[in-house]
């Protein structure tokens, strides 16, 4: 089931409905629990069943885990670990198109099941559920780690929530304590960040998969990077405002996933903007445990390119993945010795350059989290720095282009100390006129882009 | 929920309904007419579909898939020439639209080059008969975008895309290097086997062919030409046994004459902008003398 169907409407209506009725108030965990049961199953029922492996493992290595840390974590880690792998990179040693493997058929049947939808966040709950329960020696009952786990706003993207901050949210909830406006303008701005900017521009960007972009003209090679990576951004700012939005519905508070991310002005402060569960996790369960800065420049340097590639990697089982999390690994490394120096200099042209400067390069560097192709990555690359030949180019409308990613640039660039006040006197408006467009100017649907993550 | 709150939604709730208001009331107006944009091959197929079904009947309408959506209707100087191609599409989706609607064309052209596709039902479903139904509101955005642009970059007239063509007839075959094109072009349709989807859509035609007969529309079949190359793939070499199999009769062909010689393929399938005008031309030839055409 996905956020921008009639069905999630339905279903999240239903939920909402019954959840603050006072009969089932003493059971609000368990609905949300089941309900989220529903969403995930609703088109994977198959994998229902991993789901609740994953949880139920999880769940018995952190009462082992309580008694014994130094044994049982690291084998709880293992455990999701395993399983990430076993789902996400098996396709790297076996063909999906063959029939059976092994003749055997119950594990036929697990190396036939596809991707689910989902795991690389769930896992990442899970392991980050281990180490701080485990940390504050703090128990939890079943239905509050499944409730962690697979809370349906963030099960199949994100946010990543902390345990230790999601937890202690659990507790009966009422309907007079919902933020109703701010849980509205999160639905409101998700959905239209998805509907009209991310939908739309999706139509565009199609030209950059193989084999269409081999007819595109250099010009608009590199129009369709920026225009990809405007996409990308409202079709996961999207999604995380939807989910912290509803989020809020049901009483739970989860963490703010971007905040504008394109005016950061160095490579650091980009991954403080962008899916900034995604990197707190990396940094608090994987650069810290690395040893982080505490251990000299040159380990810094190797923590840093580590990090990045398994971030990368976490993305997908593609060299494309790797390249891409590699290069953010080398940037950060690259502007560490100047960061404090540049920081001194308070011009705004400087700090402009800098913005545009981080902008770019991320933007060229998602590139290869289109094509994860390798080589249709480094084939559109290079055809950005040669004419083009293709005797019939597709007409791409520039204005078109321009008017769908509009929302962005504003959002970004708007400076909010000029404009904050007049912004807050027609926010209401905004949010209604936002609402209009959204419905009547909504692209084809498609998935959101981190699902398949 | 605070007053405050009540207060918001309702400025929110206005504001969205006198937006949907005002275009509601817009597309009452003014109706649906002006083209929008297409920025996909599919978007441009809606917008061809819809052009069909809600205009005039045109005379002669083409069927087919992307090889023949690269014949504009400007290319041929018979009247009244309709193409309804569809880029990515089964030549029976086309076909089967055409045989839908109430009114039929004097003839219908259906390209027999790619049959492995199957119908797009949805496409069928959403054009034939009811398919004519306005959206209750207009896109605000497409429709500035498409009335800048029909402001800005007016459709050439009819002489000046007569010049525009004779410049393109006067320029030499295009030397554009498809070889990479060709190749995998080649290997895809040379890993194809269309027996089965081809088979079912040669059906379907017989049936269609029928039914548009029976109500007086004359129906001719034509095949675009391939590179040398792509006519020896096991895809084409099939698709062409089991059509001519299934249509044996030489009359139900279009004889179209083309010099091969001048022909290019681009990206190595589909007939570059020169090559589909002389193909274009050649079956404006062909129509001409068909006995009692036109």
């Amino acid at each position: 089931m996905t956020f921008t169907s009639w069905q999630f409407g339905v279903f999240a209506a239903i939920v909402f409905g019954a959840y603050y009725l006072p009969p089932f108030r003493a059971f609000q965990v368990q609905l949300l629990v089941l309900a989220s049961l529903v969403f995930y199953g609703y088109g994977q029922p198959e994998l229902l069943p991993l789901l609740a492996v994953a949880v139920v493992g999880t769940y018995l290595f952190l009462i082992l885990a309580l008694r014994n840390r130094r044994v049982w974590l690291p084998a709880g880690i293992a455990f999701n670990l395993l399983l990430l792998a076993f789902f996400k990179y098996k396709f790297l040693f076996i063909s999906s198109a063959a029939g059976n493997y092994t003749g055997i058929a119950t594990i036929d049947f697990l190396l036939h099941l596809p991707l689910p939808i989902g795991i690389s966040f769930f896992v990442f709950h899970n392991i980050s559920l281990l180490v701080d329960l485990t940390k504050r020696k703090a128990a939890a009952d079943l239905t509050s780690i499944f409730l962690y786990i697979i809370f349906f706003p963030q099960l199949v993207a994100g946010p990543i929530t902390r345990a230790e901050t999601f937890m202690p949210q659990i507790k009966p909830k009422y309907l007079a304590d919902v933020p109703f406006v701010e849980a509205a303008k999160w639905i409101l701005v998700g959905f239209f960040f998805k509907l009209y900017v991310a939908n739309n521009l999706n139509e565009m960007t199609s030209y950059m998969d193989f084999p269409l972009y081999e007819t595109l003209r250099t010009q608009d090679r590199w129009l369709l990077v920026f225009l990809y990576s405007y996409q990308i951004y409202s079709d996961f700012f999207g999604y995380s405002a939807i989910a912290i939005g509803f989020g809020l519905l049901f009483g739970y508070r989860l963490q703010i996933n971007f905040n504008l991310p394109y005016i950061a002005q160095s490579f650091s402060e980009f991954w403080t903007r962008w899916h900034i569960s995604l990197s707190n996790w990396l940094r608090n369960y994987l650069y810290i445990p690395l040893g982080g800065n505490r251990h000299g420049t040159l380990r810094t340097y190797l923590n840093l390119v580590i990090v990045m590639g398994l971030g990368g990697l976490w993305h997908g089982a593609a060299f494309s993945y790797l390249t891409w999390g590699l290069m953010h690994g080398l940037l950060l490394v690259a502007e560490r010795p100047f960061l404090a120096r540049f920081g001194k200099i308070n011009w705004a042209a400087f700090r402009a350059i800098r913005a545009g400067f981080v902008f770019f390069c991320v933007t060229i560097l998602w590139i290869f989290f289109k094509l994860p192709n390798f080589g249709h990555a480094l084939s559109y690359l290079h055809g950005m720095f040669i004419p083009s030949t293709n005797p019939n180019p597709p007409k791409l409308f520039y204005d078109l282009a321009l008017l769908y990613s509009l929302p962005v640039m504003l959002q970004h660039l708007l400076p909010q100390e000029r404009f904050g006040k007049a912004l807050q006197r027609i926010e209401p408006y905004l949010y209604g006129a936002m609402a209009a467009l959204m419905y009547l100017e909504a692209g084809p649907d498609t998935a959101f882009i981190y699902f398949q993550f | 929920m605070s007053m405050s709150a009540i207060r918001w939604f309702a400025k929110c709730a206005l504001t969205s309904a006198l937006i949907l208001f005002a275009c509601g009331l817009a597309t009452a107006w003014f109706g649906n007419g002006l083209e929008l944009p297409a920025t996909t091959t599919s978007d441009g197929t809606l917008t061809t579909l819809d052009r069909y079904v809600r205009g005039p009947t045109p005379n002669v309408v083409l069927v087919g898939s992307s090889l023949t959506f690269r014949l504009k209707e400007e290319y041929f100087s018979t009247a009244g020439v309709r193409n309804l191609a569809l880029a990515g599409g089964s030549p029976v989706t086309g076909f089967e639209i055409v045989a839908n609607q109430p009114h039929l064309p004097k003839i219908i052209l259906v390209e027999m080059n790619i049959l492995s596709r199957a119908t797009d039902k949805a496409l069928v479903e959403k054009f034939s008969n009811g398919g004519k139904a306005d959206p209750l509101f207009f896109r605000p955005v497409r429709t500035a975008v498409a009335a800048y642009e029909n402001w800005k970059h007016k459709p050439p007239d009819h002489a000046q895309i007569i010049l525009a063509l004779d410049r393109l007839l006067k320029q030499p075959p295009s030397n554009f290097d498809n070889r990479v094109y060709a190749d995998r072009a080649f290997k895809e349709m040379n890993a194809e086997d269309p027996t089965v989807a081809a088979g079912i859509n040669v059906m379907h035609i017989q049936h269609l062919l029928s039914a548009v007969e029976r109500r007086g529309t004359r129906v001719q079949f034509f095949e675009l030409p391939y590179s040398d190359r792509l006519e020896e793939s096991r895809s084409v070499r099939i698709t062409h046994e089991i059509v001519h199999n299934a249509f044996p009769d030489p009359d139900r062909w279009l004889k179209i004459d083309y010099p091969r010689s001048e022909l290019r393929w681009s990206d190595g399938v589909h007939l570059d902008e020169r090559s589909a005008l002389i193909v274009s031309q050649s079956i404006d030839r062909a129509l001409v003398s068909m006995p009692g055409s036109m």
